[in-house]
């Protein structure tokens, strides 16, 4: 192989030879940068996170029914998480405009699969209060990794949501009020909607803006 | 500053030099990533299982429930996560080339990284047990702190640990650490799960501490389930009823078997642990040895497993002391009563005695007896004092002997609900006692068929004029229907005296069913 | 002598790396030379015993790496500095060291006084109390090459030593390297062929996993002659001999 070779127009991987077309830039790149980010094996990861809660649904338990689906729904947050773990270090920092949107539309992403990868995984069971609490619960939790990221960096992210669903397991057996406590709060609660709203909010915005926590030693 | 002018460890031939494998430990110690996971830890500790715990009656058995139910749920799971981040560091770092040209077998190299972050959890671990168990020292009026529960925790944070660890080790990809302790929540949710539909299917009381399985009920019908052993080896236990471990000691059979679970699990995944890292670097130092030390480790963890697997499910109830008991392990020792002097109220009045454990109530006991106890004095069959009994053997609360004492135990004024999770139900506890002693005194030849509609207006008219509040409607028994409830207002109405001597007078026909809500005054 | 190896062939799929490589080695530097994927580290690789040859015959200190004890009391007497070095950040330079030489199973009496000695060689001793996440490349690397010579290794292998050095600490390095090879085997891959000029006793150069040339570097010089490509006489033989192996 030659430059020549690998300078000409690249499809997708698996193209069929011969083929004309061009890859837009934007979407050439927005492929790489999450498989950087190990995206394929995180949204397969989260498609088991779905089946898992599916066969947690079949458990017989005198428990709360939310105790079970809060777990899966961390779970996911956490892998959403550890997506925003770049190779690279500060090597990827030193380049363009692009870097801080990727990270916007990849979270956010990432936040919409886990929410349809679990509803799909539930699809004709019954899932206490539906989408909705799901939903809530899903975005709250990512919204805690993405800060946490900040601090700790991207691989150490899930320690945040798994944390945060330990302690809101004790809130729902307590039956606390508090809106930000909002996994344990009912599906029509504004404020538990309004807490993790907000949380995702705020920290998609600083993650966006400042990316994860990288260090020397995170340079390859 | 140079090497050479930081002191250098004086190796004088006298003194002691580290073995290499405790030096490698040391510097695993101090670069172990679990320190910086210990506020969290701390937090969680003292929102969930430390103030559940003091929400508990300072009964050691009681308090020490807390370990298993809310201490390992979130330490296990962190254990778990840190642990496969541990793990995976020489994937992550990339030295796994440079280490594989060192002579130790890679097997042992991941022994002292994973020793390192098992020491910080169960130190984490036991720092936390320390703490409930001096706030209860603080509290508890007679007994000491139980150290099965503690060995149980232990194993099932080496277990948690070790399959971390060793999934980190063989995967060390950037999923590893949350979905492994994901895993690990799971498992033990559905632990949980178990424990809880297992229980919910014993036929009076959830918790099989209290040992409330009727004689007679045979074992398979209970494990038939098929969450019964499973149930039995999880950590997450019931809330145990208050007298647990005060009237008879615990038998530490489930435990014995939920050690040899748990541990037999962690011994055998540090087994696989060696034959993955043998696979994973096939030139790695050590050979045939340290692969048959390898599968020894296996075998000897999974038979250990399988052993308490098997001796779980000969488990039956224990019709003596309460709770559990295994035939293959069972002591007699454990069901010879505790002798231990009550505590009583003095002597003058109406004496209330209480097992020394649960001291602390003696004076609310008291104080919720005695204006009762002064509403009857005097009249045939009223107690002459009250006496707690243990709630083990099924004994229903009464009147019994000559002279007439009400026995009354835990189960019959629990402080705990019959709710798995338990929580305090004050209020109904306090009514429970009255009641039940009132429902004692008044109760014909067949108590278990409850009070008749006069019985019961006589009763609460009583309980009113000892200042406590009519029957209520949450609790049980349902509400009384509105013909008895305004005979027990008129009734209550009377003076003291009166009521004293029309009872006095009718008492007999009261108790024999004779006495209708209309000829009530 | 320490190394021999026989026709010694490793493929990587249908990637022949080496080629059939016949080497012996007593004491002293041996440079090794190549362009990029010539199997320089694949050789060196297999001579950390961490890489064994599809074919071929190796003996490393008299013994056949191939059975565990041997390759065990190999390992004991090798270092070895990869090309690129995994390190750990919150450790500091001595433990790290210290680390190694634990893992190599040095008598715990005498690791303090290697890693301390070990360090210093290395011209870090400012530094052995830092965390490595805090170290410049080039400090890494000498930390590297601390580590790989912490238990006086009778065979050591070093693959680009030099790579981040500043120029004062690769003359001290080559220094460094001609004192090691009094008493034990040193191979050292590089591209720098001014290494290998001052430092090595003798060179080798690969090719497509052959072995184009061996002799002394200044046999090495003495092919560039009339040859046009290169900066300085040793560049000129190595592209000398380069340009007739491929030809």
């Amino acid at each position: 192989m030659t430059a020549a070779d690998v300078l000409k127009p690249a499809g997708f991987p698996g193209a069929p030879t011969g083929m004309a077309g061009r890859v837009p830039a934007g979407t050439r790149l927005a492929w790489l940068y999450l498989r950087t980010r190990g995206v394929p094996a995180g949204i397969v990861t989260l498609a088991v996170c779905g089946v898992l809660l599916r066969a947690a649904l079949h458990w017989k338990s005198s428990s709360d029914p939310q105790q079970f689906p809060m777990i899966v729904e961390a779970g996911a947050a956490a892998v959403i998480a550890v997506t925003t773990h770049g190779p690279f270090g500060e090597v990827e920092r030193a380049t363009g405009r692009w870097l801080p949107v990727m990270r916007l539309l990849a979270a956010a992403g990432m936040c919409g699969l886990a929410i349809l990868a679990l509803q799909l995984g539930v699809a004709g069971e019954s899932l206490n209060e539906g989408i909705l609490v799901l939903a809530r619960n899903v975005i709250g939790f990512a919204g805690l990794g993405l800060a946490c990221s900040l601090f700790t960096g991207g691989l150490v992210a899930w320690v945040l949501p798994l944390g945060y669903m330990a302690f809101c397991q004790y809130a729902l057996s307590e039956a606390w009020n508090a809106p930000w406590t909002w996994p344990a709060r009912p599906p029509g609660d504004r404020g538990g909607w309004i807490a993790a709203t907000a949380v995702l909010a705020v920290a998609l915005l600083a993650y966006t803006l400042r990316g994860p926590r990288t260090r020397l030693s995170d340079n390859p | 500053m140079s090497v050479l002018s930081v002191p250098p460890v004086r190796a004088a031939p006298s003194r002691l030099v580290p073995p290499r494998l405790v030096r490698a430990l040391w510097l695993e110690l101090k670069r172990s990533p679990v320190p910086y996971l210990l506020p969290l830890l701390a937090v969680f500790f003292y929102l969930d299982p430390l103030r559940t715990a003091d929400g508990y009656p300072p009964v050691w058995t009681l308090r020490a429930s807390v370990i298993g139910r809310d201490v390992l749920y979130g330490f296990s799971v962190f254990a778990a996560g840190i642990a496969a981040w541990a793990g995976t560091r020489e994937g992550r770092r990339k030295t796994a080339d440079l280490l594989a040209t060192t002579p130790r077998a890679a097997w042992s190299r991941l022994s002292v990284a994973l020793a390192g972050t098992l020491c910080w959890l169960l130190l984490a671990f036991l720092a936390c047990v320390a703490v409930l168990y001096v706030q209860t020292a603080l509290q508890a009026t007679w007994g000491g702190p139980p150290l099965w529960p503690v060995l149980v925790g232990a194993a099932a944070m080496a277990m948690a640990t070790v399959i971390g660890f060793t999934c980190g080790a063989v995967f060390p990809g950037r999923f590893t650490a949350p979905l492994v302790a994901l895993g690990i929540a799971v498992l033990f949710e559905i632990g949980f799960r178990e424990a809880a539909a297992f229980r919910g299917a014993l036929v009076k009381h959830p918790s099989p501490w209290a040992g409330n399985v009727p004689l007679g009920v045979r074992v398979h019908e209970l494990l038939s389930l098929n969450t019964g052993t499973y149930a039995l080896l999880s950590p997450m236990n019931g809330v145990p009823s208050v007298d647990a471990g005060v009237y008879y000691r615990v038998a530490p059979d489930l435990s014995i078997v939920q050690v040899m679970f748990m541990g037999g699990i962690a011994v055998a995944v540090f087994g696989a642990l060696g034959l993955a890292a043998g696979l994973r670097e096939p030139g790695s130092a050590g050979g045939w040895p340290v692969r048959l030390a390898a599968v020894v480790l296996v075998a000897c963890g999974a038979a250990a497993a399988g052993t308490g697997f098997a001796l779980a499910g000969t488990a039956q109830p224990d019709a003596v002391a309460g709770g559990w008991e295994i035939p293959a392990l069972h002591s007699a020792a454990s069901d010879q009563p505790i002798n231990a002097a009550p505590d009583c109220t003095s002597a003058g009045g109406f004496q209330v005695c209480v097992d020394p454990a649960l001291g602390f109530d003696l004076r609310s006991v008291a104080a919720e007896l005695d204006p009762e106890a002064a509403e009857i004095a005097g009249l045939p069959g009223a107690p002459v004092r009250a006496a707690e009994i243990s709630s083990t053997n099924g004994w229903k609360a009464g009147i019994y002997g000559n002279p007439p004492v009400f026995e009354f135990n835990t189960d019959h004024a629990d402080t705990v609900n019959t709710e798995f999770d338990g929580a305090p139900n004050l209020e109904g506890w306090q009514t429970e006692l009255r009641q039940g002693l009132l429902d004692a005194f008044l109760a014909g030849p067949s108590p278990a068929a409850g009070l008749d509609p006069a019985q019961q207006a006589v009763r609460d008219a009583l309980l009113a004029g000892a200042g406590a509040q009519l029957a209520q409607e949450s609790y049980p028994p349902p509400l009384l229907p509105a013909a008895v409830a305004a005979a027990a207002r008129r009734f209550e109405a009377l003076p003291a005296g009166t009521r004293h001597a029309w009872l006095a007078a009718h008492l007999a026909a009261l108790r024999a069913g004779k006495i209708t809500l209309a000829q009530l005054p | 002598m320490n190394v021999e190896m026989r026709d010694t062939r490793r493929s990587f799929g249908k990637n022949r790396a080496v080629a059939g490589v016949d080497l012996q080695l007593g004491t002293g530097v041996f440079g090794l030379l190549g362009p990029n994927g010539a199997g320089k580290t694949s050789l060196l690789r297999m001579l950390a015993t961490v890489l064994p040859p599809t074919s071929g015959e190796i003996r490393l200190l008299g013994r056949d790496p191939r059975g565990a004890a041997a390759r065990r009391e190999i390992r004991r007497r090798l270092g070895y500095l990869p090309q690129s070095l995994g390190y750990y950040p919150s450790f500091t330079v001595v433990e790290f060291i210290e680390y190694f030489a634990l893992l190599k199973e040095m008598p715990s009496s005498a690791v303090p006084a290697a890693v301390a000695a070990a360090v210093e060689r290395v011209d870090l001793g400012a530094k052995a109390r830092a965390k490595l996440r805090t170290l410049s490349g080039g400090m890494l690397r000498r930390v590297g090459i601390a580590q790989a010579i912490v238990n006086n290794p009778d065979l050591l292998l070093l693959d680009e030593p030099t790579a981040g050095l500043d120029p004062e600490q690769r003359v001290h390095f080559r220094r460094l390297l001609r004192s090691l090879g009094g008493n034990s085997t040193v191979v050292v891959s590089t591209h720098l062929v001014e290494d290998v000029g001052t430092a090595c006793s003798e060179v080798a150069l690969m090719s497509a996993g052959k072995v184009v040339f061996r002799g002394t570097p200044d046999e090495l010089t003495a092919r560039g002659a009339g040859h046009e490509v290169g900066d300085a006489p040793l560049e000129r033989g190595y592209s000398a001999v380069l340009a007739e192996a491929r030809s």
